[in-house]
């Protein structure tokens, strides 16, 4: 072992050598599942992440000047990779704080085995597992995505309301899937819906008939569908409507996906609608929309507003906590609270103005008002969506 | 560069490679001595992880368990839940000879993952069981980090004294001589079925510790960790690496595997900025090459198993004999 040790410090102070050449002011850690299942969606949020750092280093740079470097990292959608990756973000490039990594598994270990013990903020964008809230962090785990337990509970308040009493619910088998159903369901069935199927199916078949006849043997009208739009979810939608096995269909955020305009056709989802959350000042949104199109990215991409959002936050916190790691976490709070002036996406020179002449900031993210709760939470605020021309078109707001 | 996070790190993956050393020490006594080809040590390694988890956290409404037994009984559990897991498939999966060994092991991971993720009750499912107790996991970060090193060496140790133990002894001789030549040993009255699941369950309670190893290092386990590419073929290559068949050149295997995966990155990560992401993919591409050129010149591995050398005290007497016949 001791072989092995030394083995190991010396092959990785050679490569240590190497990368201590550029030496940045500021490094931030940015995780994510580069490889492995979500592999399509990381690069736009990575992307989406690094032009919060651009704008901040363009207006002036933080904590005086200085430029905000990001490290990237893979985590590889898994605790191992995961918590590889974090270790050498945290102690070999000693970043200050860490934006990610991705997906739930890794989130939970990544705070348990490195970065709540290494006293680092970690702050996800896309992180939907309700375990997260319940971590014991010393309140050092933020997230910009709210828990699947906020969306699916609001989605079967507003079905209720609007006087559908029995859906037949088709999730995807992993924890953004499973979670938000978990949650619907709890919700819908303590308010006296009635739930006519409930079944998990596994990602990547090519047929999904049987489940979809198994789903409609209930006798609902309505198909709630947990998944991603450009993924099984489209291939579910499409055998549904194929077949007739339902007349209604609703989504959860992953369903807002333009694939699904683009593959089915607007004309075929007249009776299809989505929740997704929604920024309350919609001008955050478009501002954000703006800037990110202009760098050469597709804003509807899943996950990029809230990653956006989670880089410039850790930009804000760390330039009110004057660049110590320590006090990141408190000052995460304090920078999105709802109580002082509110900064926007890309508002950067105001923010850093009002923190240096010690005012109170409210940043009003992209995804949303944000606002952490005492879990490092954020509410959200969630709309219906229908299809309109080629596009979603807010319907509604849920409660 | 601050020198307590290079020691954090070094701690880190030398914590990683004893937990991989115990899948490879696993997989070693599987194929290395006894020529059974798993290629599901995805599944032990789920079932040793779930079951030390279940033992130990306290009550949780989103899983089974409650029980918040000492971690010592956790790892002990996890040991014979992945070697009872293992019997039932031994029996029915052992009689397949290699390449089809090899794909009904694969379906059996598989089907152990999809329960993990799908019986919620039990695994909570994709949420995954949470609050795993680290032993010593109050110190701060590098101290808790050593302790745990300290455990996971010591029984790394243990382990590899005891296969050792148990490969040069008799059964050890045997399981080899099936391996090399399954109709001699038949016809020498072995009980081949018998020994070969003997082998199987050894090996795959060694897996499952290292499985709960890592749980409870993590403090969390989900079905994401479950990943055949990581949990399964990564270890395969260690073990071809390092050299099948002797326990030292899986031990190695890991080391060097580990260290080009994880250091790999800082390589990587020299490439201009606009290459970041497409850089990543370089590290599953550096050690693919890696397992193509060790077969292509060099495919008994770093270090070979030994064949009838000077500590084999049997041959000596074998080839004195011979040569006093002569």
């Amino acid at each position: 072992m001791l072989k092995k040790i030394a083995l190991a410090a010396s092959l990785f102070s050679a490569t240590a050598l190497a990368s201590n050449a550029v030496q940045a002011d500021v490094k931030i850690g940015l995780l994510g599942g580069i490889s492995g299942p979500i592999a399509a969606m990381a690069p736009p949020m990575l992307d989406a992440a690094q032009l919060a750092f651009q704008q901040v280093n363009e207006q002036g740079g933080i904590l005086g000047g200085q430029k905000i470097e990001a490290v990237v990292g893979d985590s590889a959608c898994n605790p191992q990779n995961g918590v590889d990756s974090a270790t050498k973000l945290v102690n070999i490039e000693q970043v200050v704080g860490l934006v990610g990594p991705h997906c739930s598994g890794s989130v939970l270990a990544v705070a348990n085995s490195v970065t709540v013990p290494a006293g680092i903020t970690l702050i996800t964008p896309s992180g939907t597992s309700p375990e997260i809230t319940s971590l014991e962090d010393k309140g050092q785990v933020f997230r910009t995505v709210p828990s699947d337990d906020f969306q699916g509970r609001s989605l079967a308040r507003t079905l209720l309301d609007l006087g559908t009493k029995k859906v037949a619910v088709a999730y995807l088998n992993n924890d953004y899937g499973s979670g938000l159903a978990n949650a619907f369901k709890v919700e819908f069935e303590a308010n006296g819906g009635e739930l006519a199927g409930y079944a998990a199916h596994e990602e990547g078949k090519a047929s999904y008939r049987s489940n979809l006849a198994e789903l409609s043997r209930g006798g609902a009208e309505t198909l709630v569908i947990f998944d991603y739009g450009d993924g099984t979810g489209l291939t579910i939608l499409r055998q549904a409507l194929e077949n007739g096995f339902f007349t209604n269909f609703l989504g959860g955020d992953g369903m807002k996906s333009d694939a699904i305009i683009r593959e089915l056709g607007a004309e075929n989802l007249t009776t299809f609608t989505a929740s997704s959350p929604v920024g309350e000042k919609s001008d955050s949104l478009e501002s954000f929309n703006e800037a990110y199109k202009a760098a050469g990215g597709n804003p509807d991409a899943i996950f990029v507003s809230n990653s956006y959002d989670a880089a410039f936050l850790m930009a804000l916190a760390l330039e009110k906590a004057g660049g110590d790691a320590a006090k990141v976490s408190a000052a995460m709070t304090a920078v999105s609270n709802g109580e002082g002036e509110s900064v926007g996406p890309g508002e950067w020179t105001k923010a850093a103005e009002l923190i240096a002449a010690g005012k109170d900031i409210d940043y009003k993210g992209a995804s949303g008002d944000l606002n952490f709760n005492k879990a490092g939470d954020v509410p959200g605020s969630y709309g219906l969506f229908k299809v309109e021309g080629d596009a979603f078109a807010l319907q509604q707001a849920l409660n | 560069m601050e020198l307590i996070g290079l020691l954090n790190y070094a701690v880190f993956m030398a914590i990683f490679i004893g937990i991989y050393s115990l899948l490879a020490l696993g997989l070693n006594i599987q194929w290395g001595f006894s020529g059974l080809f798993n290629a599901g040590i995805a599944g032990f390694f789920a079932v040793g992880a779930y079951t030390s988890a279940l033992l130990t956290t306290p009550e949780s409404s989103v899983h089974l368990g409650g029980y918040q037994l000492p971690v010592v009984v956790g790892w002990i559990g996890a040991m014979i839940a992945a070697g009872l897991i293992a019997w039932p498939i031994g029996k029915v999966c052992l009689r397949f000879r290699s390449d089809y060994l090899a794909i009904a092991t694969i379906g059996v991971a598989e089907i152990i993952r999809l329960v993990v993720k799908s019986e919620g009750w039990m695994t909570g499912g994709a949420r995954g069981v949470n609050k795993v107790p680290r032993p010593f996991g109050d110190l701060s970060y590098l101290y808790s980090q050593l302790a745990y090193l300290a455990l996971v060496i010591g029984i790394v140790l243990i382990v590899y004294w005891a296969i050792e133990r148990q490969i040069s002894a008799p059964w050890g001789r045997m399981m080899r001589g099936i391996r090399d030549n399954e109709d001699a040993a038949t016809a020498m009255g072995k009980d081949i079925k018998a020994r070969r699941l003997e082998a199987f369950i050894f090996g795959a309670a060694v897996m499952g510790l290292g499985g709960a190893l890592f749980a409870h290092f993590n403090r969390s386990i989900t079905p994401e960790a479950i990943d055949p590419m990581i949990a399964t073929f990564l270890i395969w290559i260690m073990l071809i690496l390092g050299g099948s068949g002797n326990n030292r050149g899986a031990l190695l295997g890991v080391a060097v595997v580990w260290i080009i995966w994880s250091a790999s990155e800082f390589v990587t990560d020299q490439l201009p900025t606009e290459y970041a992401i497409k850089a990543k993919y370089m590290r599953v591409f550096i050690i693919g090459l890696l397992l193509q050129i060790v077969l292509r010149f060099r495919p008994e591995g770093i270090l070979p198993e030994p064949q009838g050398t000077a500590d084999n005290p049997e041959l000596k007497t074998f080839q004195k004999q011979e040569g006093a016949a002569k």
